[in-house]
């Protein structure tokens, strides 16, 4: 320890420490020269003096990047260009790591957001993301692992001056104090007052809501605003950085308690059932438990309460946890199923982003590095008049290396730069709150650093070997670049091309149903605490007056509207496989309504209880080769299948694995039904009568009115995203390449610009030169190619459930990348291969 | 006679050893090894210096300012504490490997 701060010591008074060494070394040399002694180098004693010190390296270091930086600006294209690429190669992956940290690695701004954790219901045989309240309240009152449990429920209110319906969270009371929020103005949630019997209603505004509906107003406080017509202060605005457990920024929290109050005859808080909306549920670990006893101590509750609700608990119910102060934890919001749960989409799509950002980075690296190579050999006589004066091989890779080193770090740079502008346009976009940063955390800026070394590595320390043995016909590094350069470019073009596809696919194809002229009304009984008898009551007479409305052809009802967010998956076993499929109950009109052919067997008639229809796609999957009518789908207490139907993915649009079963309403349904309408003349006008009718049967509920067509277009606006991203990456990179190989190509000319002379001389016609010059590029842009494809076939493996239909193999896709790449990349390398055809002989054999 | 190249470690001893008489500065040391050693071990200032730098780098020794014979300023090397604990654990050390040499060498 003593020694490295004297070390240190040494290092920060280097000056004065070679003054003193030069002064004595002056005085031996005096008394030698008095007692007739000889003396050796005083310099190089010096130097070896200093070695003892131990901070040589740094010395030179120093050296190298002095000279590197001098070089660097001796020669300002190269370094621009170098720069400009590393920038590029560097930045979309800082982009995406710093999305993957923002989503995975970076806590949320909570307090101790490592004890805070998410719960989910699960049984083997159905699970749920949402908790029914009293089940949340059953475990707030009984817990002993945890020392807090937070509720989120999610309700969308009319608030006047609002066009659409904002989202209000209601929340157990300990939600601001136990996430560590602070207030803008006003105060929070207190449990002690606002969760009490008889409390008033009271809401704290978001931030952004109250800037853009109060225009910041900072004598909110005090105001009274009404949800749904019911009035309720406001005491106070949230501050802008507080995440309240969600991506996207609520209108507003107000106590759980006072669900009922808003929205007029919800059972929220007592109802049991999986189909209540129920709330999403945290909890804190107390002190010295682990994630793993809570859940079973919740385990152990849940088998408590089923005593006492033997059909709404489940048989075997576990409450899984998973870190809740990350926002990986905020995307799902309320899914549910029976069987077991689907795959999670987000793995596959990140690795898929991560290949791609990488294939960038090698693209940029192989160009840089054959770069660096034809560089090389123009400084040949440099290292060779530094070799003769005594650098060893070693330093020189050394001082190589640190020019690539110092090259990366500026390129990091430029990198960091560019990956947090796109990171903020992303975030823009999407349009998440403002506490998901999107400014460089340490990890970001460390990750670009490490990306920045490694790039150093793989571009310049082949090139830095090759040039410090002073070989320059380094054709294997060469070939081996070229090679990597096309294999990288030729992935992003056919994944590129194959999102293209999918896109302009389910633009034009049918996607088994109709969208163009449907609209959905949810009339939110539910919600409204309406019992079946009721809700079917308020159906009756609302598709009887729907039905009247001008224009209309026909009218259904269905419990999963198509192109929404709701989604009921199911699962079962046949013959030992799995088959999970998107379930629906819906009544005979509804396929009629959605134009969704029968194929065989007949449609479901309103006395059917336990038949169902099947999708072409599920009676395949599930029976092959057999005939599926008949046969028994074992759901539940199981049903009969006696139709088949068209495939029609009406909630997985985007995923071709994705297969649907149809089931009878049943009475109990009634409540969460949607309608669907059906008509001839303009979906707007029918939206606003429909609505118009709904509120007019009954004015206290809240219904929401949705025309197919948008959602329609909403699941195509992230397709449209993420093929515009690959397609800007695929650009890139394949400009990079091409680039690079014109630059390959023409050092190739001049490298051999006298033996073409000589072969031109004797008689050589231009199409020999040209295949002279070629000849030796074909083979690494062949087997790049090749490598190139098979890549692309394993890596579109990972997006076969974003394609919409298309095959991961579709031939067209990878024709037309493969013709675009095969045309560019042979005008990139003819386009300087041609210079050779026009050299003059007698002046090439003068050259040099 | 040939003078031989002394490993580093032998000629840290020497340096050391010479200093515990009192603080010297480099020429000194290297002029009364020399004299000790009836003239057979020169110190080349080539070694003698790095060692030097290495001792006071490992707080063996420390150095100040003084005056030489010859009315000039030069570093004198003074001996530290840890420095005569190391000498002495190296001297008890050098003098066992010693005598294992030189049983070695007579009876075998």
């Amino acid at each position: 320890m003593k020694r490295l701060l004297r070390r240190l010591h040494y290092l920060l008074n280097r000056r004065r420490m070679e003054q003193e060494l030069a002064g004595e070394l002056e005085f031996h040399r005096e008394m030698t020269a008095r007692d007739g002694g000889q003396f050796g180098n005083a310099l190089r004693l010096r130097e070896q003096s200093r070695d003892a010190w131990g901070w040589t390296w740094i010395d030179r270091l120093a050296q190298d990047l002095r000279y590197g930086a001098r070089v660097l600006m001796k020669s300002p294209g190269f370094a621009l260009a170098a720069i400009a690429m590393l920038a590029i190669g560097i930045g979309v992956n800082v982009a995406a790591f710093g999305f993957f940290d923002l989503m995975v690695l970076r806590p949320l701004n909570i307090r101790d957001p490592q004890t805070l954790m998410r719960f989910h219901r699960r049984s083997p045989d159905a699970y749920a993301w949402a908790l029914p309240v009293p089940e949340m309240m059953f475990f707030r009152e009984h817990t002993r692992t945890l020392s807090a449990v937070l509720g989120k429920n999610i309700t969308k209110v009319s608030i006047d001056g609002e066009e659409k319906q904002p989202e209000a969270h209601f929340v157990t009371a300990n939600f601001f104090s136990e996430l560590g929020a602070t207030a803008h103005l006003g105060r929070l949630l207190d449990p002690t007052r606002d969760e009490a019997a008889g409390a008033d209603p009271v809401v704290v505004l978001a931030h952004g809501f109250w800037q853009r509906h109060f225009g910041s107003d900072p004598l909110v406080v005090g105001q009274t605003i009404r949800l749904n017509g019911k009035p309720a202060t406001i005491i106070g605005v949230a501050s802008a950085e507080f995440s309240g457990l969600n991506l996207i920024e609520p209108a507003l929290w107000t106590p759980l308690t006072q669900q009922p109050y808003f929205a007029a005859g919800s059972h929220l808080l007592s109802d049991l059932s999986v189909d209540s909306s129920g709330v999403q549920m945290w909890g804190r670990l107390s002190p010295g438990v682990s994630p793993a006893v809570a859940e079973t101590e919740l385990g152990i509750l849940a088998a408590e309460l089923r005593k006492q609700h033997p059909k709404e608990i489940w048989e075997k119910e576990s409450l899984p946890s998973d870190p809740g102060g990350f926002a990986k934890s905020l995307r799902v919001g309320n899914r549910r199923g029976t069987g077991a749960e689907d795959r999670d989409e987000a793995g596959p799509v990140m690795a898929m982003v991560g290949s791609l950002v990488l294939l960038v980075l090698v693209v940029a690296c192989a160009n840089l590095g054959s770069l660096l190579l034809a560089r090389g050999v123009a400084r040949e006589r440099e290292m060779s008049i530094r070799a003769a004066v005594g650098a060893g091989r070693g330093r020189l890779v050394r001082q190589l290396f640190t020019e690539s080193l110092l090259l990366a770090l500026l390129g990091s740079l430029a990198g960091l730069a560019l990956g947090s502008v796109v990171m903020r346009g992303m975030m823009t976009l999407t349009g998440v709150g403002p506490w998901m940063d999107p400014t460089p955390d340490w990890r970001v800026i460390a990750f670009a650093a490490a990306v920045g070394f490694l790039a150093a590595i793989v571009f310049g320390l082949a090139p830095a070997l090759q040039i410090a043995k002073r070989r320059h016909r380094a054709n294997m590094a060469r070939e081996f670049l070229v090679g990597a350069q096309v294999a990288a470019s030729c992935v992003l073009l056919i994944v590129a091309g194959l999102l293209g596809r999918a896109l302009t696919h389910v633009i034009s194809a049918n996607p088994g149903f109709e969208y163009q002229q449907v609209v959905s009304l949810d009339p939110g009984l539910a919600k409204h605490g309406y019992g079946a008898p009721k809700a079917r009551a308020y159906l009756d007479s609302l598709q009887a007056r729907v039905r009247a409305l001008p224009g209309v052809e026909s009218v259904s009802t269905a419990l999963v509207p198509p192109l929404g967010n709701v989604s009921i998956g199911a699962g079962m076993t046949v013959d030992g496989r799995q088959i999970n499929m998107q379930l629906n109950h819906v009544d005979p009109e509804f396929f009629s309504t959605m134009r969704i052919p029968l194929l065989r067997g007949r449609n479901l008639t309103a006395a059917d209880a336990r038949s169902a229809i099947v999708s072409e796609s599920l009676a395949r999957l599930t029976w092959p080769g057999q005939d599926p009518l008949g046969k028994l789908l074992s759901l539940g207490d199981g049903y009969t299948v006696v139709g088949v139907a068209g495939n029609a993915r009406t909630v997985k649009l985007e995923d071709s694995d994705s297969v649907e079963a149809y089931l009878p309403i049943e009475p109990a349904d009634a409540p969460s039904l949607h309608l669907l309408v059906k008509t001839s003349g303009a979906p707007n006008d029918l939206a606003r009568a429909a609505m118009a009718a709904a509120r007019d049967i009954a004015p206290d509920t809240v219904p929401e009115v949705q025309l197919l067509k948008t959602g329609f277009r909403r699941k195509l606006q992230s397709a449209e995203y993420t093929a515009a991203v690959v397609a800007v990456f695929g650009a890139v990179a394949h400009l990079l390449a091409c680039l690079g190989i014109v630059g390959v190509v023409a050092y190739a000319v001049s490298q051999r610009t006298k033996e073409i002379g000589i072969r031109m001389a004797l008689g050589a016609r231009p199409a020999n030169v040209l295949s002279l010059i070629l000849r030796q590029f074909s083979r690494p842009m062949v087997a790049g190619m090749l490598i190139g494809v098979g890549g692309a076939a394993a890596l579109s493996q990972l997006l076969r459930g974003q394609l919409y239909g298309i095959s991961n193999f579709d031939p067209t896709s990878y024709l037309i990348a493969i013709g675009v790449f095969v045309f560019t990349v042979a005008g990139a390398a003819l386009l300087p291969a041609r210079r050779a055809t026009g050299i003059d002989p007698l002046r090439a054999l003068r050259y040099e | 006679m040939p003078q031989k190249e002394m490993p580093s470690g032998a000629l840290m001893l020497l340096i050391m050893r010479v200093l515990r008489s009192g603080p010297l500065h480099g020429y000194a040391v290297a002029q009364r090894i020399h004299i000790l050693s009836a003239e057979v071990l020169r110190v080349e200032e080539g070694a003698l210096y790095p060692t030097l730098q290495k001792i006071l780098l490992e707080g063996w020794a420390t150095s100040e300012w003084g005056i030489s014979e010859t009315n000039r300023k030069v570093r004198f090397y003074r001996l530290t504490p840890a420095g005569e604990e190391h000498l002495d654990a190296a001297l008890s050390d050098y003098d066992r490997v010693h005598q294992a040499i030189q049983a070695v060498l007579r009876t075998a």
